[in-house]
């Protein structure tokens, strides 16, 4: 059992200023293990929300803190935005007499690969794998998140296991582009994943837009977020296609995030 | 290391009863959180987790999100029934963010407010644009963003630059409260004010 309770965690996410379920996956993993008990206290932070990564520090009560990034990869947040504004200088930092440790984005976690494999098997249950394309969608492009590198590292650890007919990374906005999904793929079922941290606008509307499951006038996906989830499968293109929501809403994120504690630990030690 | 719970119940011990648009009435139950609009209201909708704050918290009255939550438009039409302080500081960190936490700093002498310049001075990638903010843009800007009646009810504890105060807004804007009030305070400028910023240098004039 994890326990720390001189120690402060806090989960840093991107979080919105047009919607609540940007921040709502990183509030309920931290919900869940402030409710185990594994921390002395538990804190968000976020970029586009409050409580803010500057604002964040002065809630926390204990000397020893730990920062998880709720991100799916290392990138310009993890690397240039959330160092530059909690103030930190390297993986270990004293901040106003606090010791802030700073920790891997939960989405660099090995146990990801199994995360998008139960994540695969519940949207698509019953469907035989060896006859399933399996996609796993990243953002793409040249945020300097890489995600795309991320996406491409889950897919051959997923393809090294051979469960599924074929697993391919696609992209929003970088070839391979997910539009092209029925190009893309062989097998007469498509399980489509979005690698990203929250639905939110890219999950109930831009990637369903893309698919073709959802109709493309703006606002039209996201005024029934969660139905295009619940409209599995689609029959379209001759194939049938299982569509899932984003994987940060998957509730063993919390393992992960303190998975990522651990590690630093043992890195340290 | 101070007691968060043990602060906020000194406050109320001390007749603390508002924060923001929240007013704190003790009862034989607990504590009672309310819409200070609706104080004398008897059909409010009960709730009684400070879990349900943050839903609470989340939309408006239209039902539209409220991404910050010290703007003076939280929604109307419930009551939440709190048994202890620890469930009060819990529910009020939903409501109004960090404000606490940031309270108890300033008390220990260790918030250090930031000025504007050096916010934007500190911005990369698509925020380094707004260190073209001219000062007189500033001071529209924030006049615009941060009053209290329709942008936030914040106490702006910052400048533009050490020797350019902002003088948009009325001198009240600048005097945290006290007493029975709990004040909300901004130490430094909020990533909304930045990307407004943003907005105006790049000339674009839509709202949001």
């Amino acid at each position: 059992m994890f326990s720390k309770p001189d120690s402060t965690l806090v989960i840093v996410g991107h979080g919105s200023t047009l919607n609540p379920d940007s921040s709502g996956p990183t509030w309920e993993h931290a919900d869940a293990i402030a409710q185990s008990g594994a921390f002395g206290e538990v804190h968000c932070a976020f970029w586009k929300e409050e409580p803010s990564l500057r604002q964040v520090l002065h809630c926390v009560t204990k000397r020893e803190v730990y920062v998880v990034p709720n991100f799916i990869s290392e990138g310009y947040f993890t690397q240039t935005v959330i160092p530059r504004e909690l103030g930190l200088d390297g993986p270990q930092t004293n901040v106003a007499g606090r010791t802030v440790k700073y920790c891997a984005p939960v989405g660099s976690h090995a146990r990801m690969t199994d995360l998008l494999l139960k994540r695969a098997a519940a949207v698509a249950p019953g469907v035989p794998p060896k006859e399933t394309s399996l996609f796993i969608v990243g953002h793409g492009t040249g945020l300097n998140d890489n995600s795309a590198v991320a996406a491409k590292r889950e897919v051959e650890r997923i393809r090294a296991l051979g469960i599924f007919g074929e697993v391919i990374a696609a992209y929003m906005e970088e070839d391979p582009l997910i539009a092209k999904w029925d190009e893309l793929s062989t097998q007469p079922n498509v399980v489509v994943v979005p690698f990203f941290i929250a639905d939110g606008l890219h999950s109930y509307e831009d990637i369903p837009v893309l698919l073709g499951i959802a109709d493309s006038s703006p606002g039209a996906a996201s005024a029934n977020a969660a139905g295009v989830f619940a409209q599995n499968p689609y029959r379209l293109r001759g194939r049938m296609l299982f569509y899932a929501n984003s994987i940060g809403t998957e509730a063993g994120f919390a393992e992960v995030i303190l998975d990522q504690v651990a590690a630093f630990d043992a890195a340290a030690a | 290391m101070m007691d968060t719970n043990a602060a906020l119940a000194d406050w109320l011990d001390k007749g603390g009863r508002r924060i923001g648009q929240i007013v704190i009435a003790k009862k034989n139950d607990g504590w009672e959180l309310r819409h200070a609009d609706d104080a004398a209201r008897e059909d409010l909708h009960l709730f009684t987790k400070s879990a349900d704050a943050r839903p609470l918290a989340n939309l408006d009255d239209a039902g539209a999100y409220r991404a910050l939550k010290t703007a003076p438009n939280l929604r109307h039409g419930w009551r939440l029934v709190l048994p202890d302080v620890a469930s009060v500081r819990s529910a009020l960190d939903a409501f109004y963010p960090a404000m606490i936490g940031v309270q108890l700093a300033r008390e220990r002498g260790e918030l250090v407010p930031v000025n504007l310049r050096d916010t934007l001075a500190r911005q990369t990638g698509m925020y380094r644009v707004t260190q073209r903010l001219t000062d007189a843009e500033a001071q529209v800007l924030i006049a615009r963003s941060c009053c209290s009646d329709g942008g936030c009810l914040k106490t702006i504890l910052w400048r533009i630059s050490p020797e350019l105060p902002v003088n948009s807004l009325p001198a009240e804007k600048f005097t945290a409260r006290g007493g029975d009030e709990w004040p909300l305070l901004c130490h430094e400028a909020c990533n909304i004010l930045v990307a407004a910023a943003r907005k105006v240098v790049k000339g674009d004039t839509k709202e949001g």
